[in-house]
C-alpha cells in the first residue's frame, strides 16, 4: 500500500511538474525562474535555483507530519515527491545538461526524445513563449521523431 | 600510558599527513599558513560549539585518558582535535584533488543540498528535544545552504566524495574516542540529548557533525588559497 503510494505520488508529479512550470515558473514567478532561460544576466546565481527550496518545503512538512502520526500515508506522498525531485535533477544536471558525460552518444530514443523537447523550450527566452512543459514525459510527436526508422 | 590516549588520538590522525606534506610531489608544506588561517576561524564557532556542549552535559569527557590540563572545560586534547583531524582532512581533499579530477562528483551539487536539506530539516523537527541532533541538524541545514545558494560553491560533491573516503579514518578514530576497543569512552554522551543510533560505538550525530565541520575547512581554505595563489601570481608576472 504505501510502495503504491509512492508510486503513484511519483506519477502524479509529472502532471503537477508541467502545470507549476507552465502556470507558476513561466506565469507569476517568471522572474525566480527568467533567468534558467536568459544567461545574459552576470555572475552565476540563478534565482531559478530557490524553487528547489520550494519545492523541498512541502516534503518537509509531509515527511513530519507523516511520521508525527506513526508514518502514515503523508510520509510515503513525502516520499514520493523527494524521489521525483532526485529523478528531476539525475535527468535534468546529470543527462540534459551533461554535467557528466554519461549517455552522450545514446540511441536511446527515449532519452533523446525528452532531450530535445527540452532544447524545444529552452530556444526562447520570453515568458509567454515556449512549449514542452514536461518533464519526464514529453509530447508524443518527439516520442514519433526518434522511433521512426532511420533509413 | 592511559593519560595519553587521546593525545596519541591526535598524533597518529596527524603524523602520516604531517611527513607527506613535505612530499616534493605534494609539497602541501607551500600551504600551511592557509591551512592554519581556514581551521582557526572554523575551529572557533565550533569550539564554543564544545564549550558550550560540555558546560550544559551534552557530552563530557572521560579524565582517564587526557593528561588533565583544560582551558574553557576541554581538555587541551580537544582543542588540538580541531587542528589535527582538519589537517588530515585537508590534507586528503588536497592531494586527491591535485592528482585526480574528481569534479565528475559536482553533478551531484543540487541532489546532496536537496536530501541534506530534507532530511535534517525533518530530523531537526521530529527531534527538538535533543539538542544534540536538533543543533547538529540546523547547522548541516545552514551550511549546505550557504554553501549551495549564497556562496554559490562547486565542490559540493567531489567534498562530499572525499568525506566519503575519509570514512576510512574517521570510523577508526572516532570510534576510539567514543570507546570501541577501550574500558570506557573518552568521549560520552548524554542519552536524553541524541538520538542514540550508532555506527559501531560513533553516535550518528558525530558524522553529520564531522560533515559540517569538513565542508567549512574545505570552504575558507579554498578561498584563501585562491586568494594567496592570485597575490603570487601577481607578483610572479
Amino acid at each position: 500500500m504505501n510502495f503504491l503510494i509512492v508510486v503513484l505520488v511519483f506519477t502524479l508529479m509529472e502532471p503537477i511538474t508541467w502545470l507549476i512550470h507552465k502556470y507558476v515558473m513561466h506565469g507569476f514567478l517568471w522572474i525566480l525562474h527568467k533567468d534558467h532561460h536568459d544567461h545574459s544576466t552576470p555572475g552565476h546565481l540563478e534565482k531559478n535555483d530557490y524553487f528547489f527550496v520550494i519545492f523541498a518545503i512541502p516534503a518537509i512538512a509531509l515527511f513530519y507530519f507523516g511520521a508525527l502520526q506513526g508514518y502514515n500515508y503523508m510520509f510515503y506522498i513525502g516520499l514520493g515527491i523527494t524521489l521525483y525531485g532526485m529523478a528531476y535533477f539525475f535527468v535534468h544536471d546529470i543527462f540534459i545538461h551533461q554535467r557528466i558525460k554519461i549517455f552522450r552518444n545514446t540511441q536511446n530514443p527515449y532519452f533523446l526524445a525528452i532531450r530535445r523537447a527540452h532544447k524545444q523550450h529552452h530556444k526562447y527566452i520570453g515568458k509567454e513563449d515556449g512549449e514542452c512543459f514536461g518533464f519526464l514525459f514529453v509530447p508524443i510527436k518527439y516520442f514519433k521523431m526518434f522511433f521512426k526508422p532511420s533509413k | 600510558m592511559q593519560p595519553y590516549t587521546y593525545l596519541l588520538i591526535n598524533f597518529f590522525t596527524i603524523i602520516i599527513c604531517f611527513i607527506y606534506s613535505f612530499d616534493r610531489r605534494i609539497q602541501f608544506n607551500r600551504h600551511f599558513g592557509t591551512f592554519a588561517k581556514a581551521s582557526i576561524i572554523v575551529a572557533i564557532p565550533f569550539i564554543l560549539w564544545d564549550i558550550y556542549f560540555t558546560k550544559i552535559g551534552v557530552w563530557w569527557f572521560n579524565d582517564a585518558y587526557v593528561i588533565g590540563w583544560r582551558i574553557g572545560g576541554l581538555p587541551i586534547e580537544e582543542w588540538l582535535f580541531f587542528i589535527c583531524i582538519p589537517f588530515s582532512c585537508v590534507f586528503t581533499y588536497f592531494c586527491l584533488t591535485k592528482f585526480f579530477d574528481l569534479s565528475l562528483f559536482n553533478a551531484f551539487n543540487n541532489i546532496i543540498v536537496f536530501i541534506t536539506t530534507i532530511v535534517c530539516a525533518v530530523v531537526a523537527l521530529l527531534y527538538f528535544d535533543r539538542t544534540y541532533t536538533m543543533v547538529t541538524a540546523i547547522v548541516m541545514i545552514c551550511s549546505v545552504i550557504y554553501f549551495h545558494f549564497i556562496a554559490k560553491q562547486e565542490w559540493i560533491g567531489q567534498a562530499s566524495f572525499i568525506f566519503f573516503v575519509l570514512m576510512l579514518g574517521f570510523f577508526p578514530v572516532n570510534g576510539i574516542l567514543t570507546g570501541s576497543g577501550l574500558e570506557s569512552p573518552i568521549v560520552n554522551y548524554n542519552p536524553n540529548e541524541f538520538l542514540n543510533l550508532r555506527m559501531g560505538t560513533i553516535p550518528i550525530e558525530d558524522a553529520v557533525y564531522g560533515y559540517a565541520q569538513f565542508l567549512w575547512n574545505i570552504y575558507f581554505f579554498t578561498k584563501f588559497k585562491k586568494s594567496t595563489e592570485r597575490i603570487e601570481n601577481a607578483i610572479t608576472s
